[in-house]
């Protein structure tokens, strides 16, 4: 056990520092200024840095790109665009696409040139997913495909999507699942903004009628949607661990330096023994996370996948940071609420991905979606207690044949 | 960069643990319950062979020479065995305690006695306020002849009763100072203070005006602070080592239970009202371990952060331990409020450690000062 970086961890994090120094741009708000912030963080070689180098990755150690994402996360650059594409739709043509797919699609990715979507969930398949009802029906050289997604995340500016849809009804509901590449760009999908409790629309529903996915989009076997769908679950999960700590610890700078200056019964709120007190609970809570994520880190640096492990890591940070944005807005009172004319001192400069800037407001509704997205907290227990404990799955409805 | 056991670690642990499965079965805790002195002293003299009672000493102090890392380990396989005995008292707090501020001669004399087995060890931390903030003492100091006259009371020692020295912080005109007491120096008065937890023990030591010698100072006097901050850091760790393993051992028994206790026809941990509250237990576990262990490296290392990991880890573990042996009982339901189900040996041993070395609430109020002066 050392948990000193090295030397070379050392200088490496020095030169991503100065790189970012030199080159983070003043204002990204445009969809043409985001890829083109993304193109210049892959030309430095920061983006796609865990992809194999023959597909245009970088090769490079968990550690090195968990450096990036945590400098970035220090000098609040904005997020580069394709994350999805990044993140999911990427490795998983990388473990099971075909060399045409692997050729047409990777380097596209990497630079931004097509952004990806994932058709996931449906209004009635969220965490029964494998209960979705989409249709893709071979014809000929083509699939057909019909049907509804929604929480589809960059759907709006999607070029492409990772698609699930059913290809068989008459076996059990995770049998018939399959897997697809879908050109957004075409009459059959109609892609409508969702608009949340932020008020801003990161999500889309996405409408299906008569859309055609070819049959060399055709991601794996027939059948094996599902469990290919598990396999790029886990790639949401790991790289990002240290920026999203170095992100909370930037937030809690802005709330420490706010209770200072907030004041209640004469004095400033952080000499309130009972405030003070729920600032140490959640700052133990911030430095417990950092030590997870350096186990998390050193798990991956060994080439270990943390598998279902990477569910409690989900729930930690998910359910914590809930915690964390309610104690800011109790702290700032009626300053956490504004989503305009917030002044400096109680305003919270973050990018968030939408070409808006943030503020407390939208951290603390938007906090309200980690323990939703990507799996519900209860999902994660779930996979926690069957997977991790061992303990017997519960009797349900659906676990024989049938029709979804 | 690496947060995980090395080989000689995961060997240390293992063979603790089957030293312990071996040597230390719920029927040995239960029958140290009603024993005068409260430990075997079979298995005693079995750790000195084994190194454990040595592990954070020199090789010259016939000690291991290893790390808080290991001892955090040896400490964690306690808490999950329930050990009934004065390790934690003589190694954590008798022998860091006179490692931190001892001399040349009291480090010779004292750590390799406990290394061999041959003497046991002890701090009086407490008094009746519980405030854990050395600079709180009230215990006196008076310089007599040659040597000093100590008065006061201290509370919650833990075996003293056992031990064969006892570090005593006491304020003296030059200020704070800790001194070495043998227990059995006539004006010492103990009396036993019988908690929930019976495989642990505690005393009330009057000190009635006893006289020690000049070479019973530990350190210089008046500089006692510093040593007993660190000291306290330490105790902080190692308890939360300790809570851990009741933790975890706690948290095992209500997975394999749940596992087989049925109702309403299928075992209870298929039901999500009960695989949940494990799925939450054992984050809060996992999430303690992190704690537990970055900060016995940070106080190991010298790292800058180490004053503030070891409140983070004693104010996390505390809660934590607190919510995973709780659910624990409630997951068991009846069978866990028996005496004769042994799941209270070690959710009572995590109680026990809770308010020790500063509770949850008294480390957040130093996080929040150690954020405020770093800037």
């Amino acid at each position: 056990m050392d948990l000193n970086y090295t030397p070379e961890d050392l200088a490496f994090r020095k030169q991503v520092r100065a790189w970012l120094e030199q080159n983070l741009p003043k204002d990204v708000s445009t969809l043409e200024e985001r890829r083109a912030w993304h193109r210049k963080l892959y030309d430095a070689g920061y983006l796609g840095m865990g992809w194999p180098k023959e597909y245009g990755g970088g090769g490079a150690r968990p550690m090195e790109q968990a450096i990036v994402a945590d400098e970035m996360a220090r000098a609040n650059a904005p997020a580069p665009t394709n994350g999805l594409g990044l993140g999911i739709v990427g490795p998983t043509i990388v473990v099971h696409g075909t060399e045409a797919q692997k050729t047409r699609y990777l380097k596209k990715i990497l630079t931004a040139e097509e952004l990806w979507c994932q058709l996931y969930s449906e209004p009635n398949a969220g965490s029964d997913l494998a209960a979705l009802r989409t249709s893709a029906v071979e014809a000929g050289d083509h699939f057909v495909v019909n049907g509804q997604k929604i929480w589809t995340s960059g759907g709006a500016i999607a070029d492409w999507g990772l698609l699930l849809a059913r290809t068989d009804t008459k076996v059990p509901k995770h049998k018939g699942i399959s897997c697809f590449l879908m050109n957004m760009r075409q009459p059959g999908v109609d892609v409508r903004p969702l608009k949340q409790i932020t008020g801003s629309s990161e999500f889309c529903e996405v409408f299906m009628t008569n859309a055609r996915v070819e049959k060399s989009d055709q991601i794996g076997k027939l059948g094996e949607g599902w469990a290919i769908a598990q396999t790029t679950l886990g790639y949401e999960r790991g790289g990002r661990a240290l920026a999203r700590v170095t992100t909370y610890s930037s937030q809690f700078n802005r709330l420490m330096e706010a209770a200072r200056r907030l004041r209640r019964h004469g004095k400033p709120l952080l000499e309130n023994p009972v405030v003070r007190q729920k600032l140490g609970r959640i700052w133990s809570e911030i430095e417990v996370e950092r030590y997870q994520a350096l186990r998390t880190l050193t798990q991956l640096e060994r080439g270990e996948h943390p598998g279902a492990g990477g569910s409690i890591t989900k729930l930690s940070y998910s359910e914590f940071e809930k915690r964390f944005m309610e104690l800011a807005l109790e702290i700032l009172g009626p300053y956490g609420q504004l989503t305009k004319g917030a002044p400096q001192d109680f305003a919270l400069d973050i990018d968030t991905a939408i070409g808006e800037r943030g503020s407390w407001a939208y951290a603390y509704l938007w906090s309200r979606a980690g323990t939703i997205y990507a799996g519900s907290s209860e999902i994660q227990k779930n996979v926690i207690g069957e997977r991790i404990l061992g303990l017997p799955k519960e009797t349900r409805a659906d676990r024989g044949g049938g029709k979804a | 960069m690496n947060f995980s056991f090395t080989d000689d670690q995961i060997l240390l642990r293992n063979s603790v643990r089957s030293a312990l499965d071996e040597q230390c079965k719920p029927e040995h805790v239960r029958a140290m319950f009603d024993d005068p002195r409260g430990y075997g002293e079979a298995l005693w003299g079995e750790m000195a062979k084994l190194g454990w009672l040595g592990l954070p000493f020199t090789e010259e102090q016939g000690g291991a020479g290893l790390g808080l890392v290991e001892l955090a380990i040896v400490l964690e396989e306690m808490g999950r065995a329930a050990y009934p005995g004065p390790f934690f008292a003589t190694v954590v707090l008798g022998g860091l305690g006179i490692q931190l501020a001892g001399s040349a001669a009291q480090k010779d004399r004292w750590l390799s006695a406990i290394s061999a087995g041959k003497a046991r060890a002890t701090a009086a931390l407490l008094e009746e306020h519980l405030d854990w903030d050395p600079a709180s003492t009230i215990a006196t100091a008076a310089r007599e002849g040659s040597g000093w006259k100590l008065s006061g009371v201290k509370r919650f020692v833990p075996w003293a009763h056992v031990a064969d020295v006892v570090l005593v912080p006491a304020r003296a005109p030059e200020g704070l100072s800790l001194f070495l007491v043998d227990p059995k120096s006539p004006g010492v008065t103990l009396l036993p203070m019988v908690g929930i937890d019976l495989a642990s023990r505690w005393s009330e030591m009057r000190l009635d005006k006893i006289m020690v010698g000049a070479d019973a100072v530990l350190g210089a006097p008046g500089a006692a602070g510093p040593a007993l901050d660190s000291l306290l850091r330490r105790g902080a760790v190692m308890a939360s080592a300790e809570m851990l393993g009741a933790a975890r051992r706690c948290l095992d028994m209500s997975v394999a239970y749940v596992k087989v206790r049925e109702q309403f026809g299928q075992p209870v941990g298929s039901f999500q009202a009960i695989r949940h509250r494990c799925s939450e237990m054992l984050l809060e576990a996992e999430n303690a371990h992190a704690a537990v262990y970055y900060a016995a490296w940070a106080l190991a290392a010298g790292a800058e952060d180490a004053g503030q990991a070891a409140s983070i880890c004693k104010a996390y573990v505390s809660d934590a331990a607190r919510k995973v042996c709780g659910d624990s009982v409630q997951v068991h339901g009846g069978i866990g409020f028996t005496w004769e189900y042994d799941l209270h040996l070690y959710m009572k041993r995590a109680k026990a450690l809770e308010p020790l070395f500063g509770d949850a609430e008294f480390h957040r109020e130093l996080i929040v000062r150690h954020l405020t002066s770093a800037r």
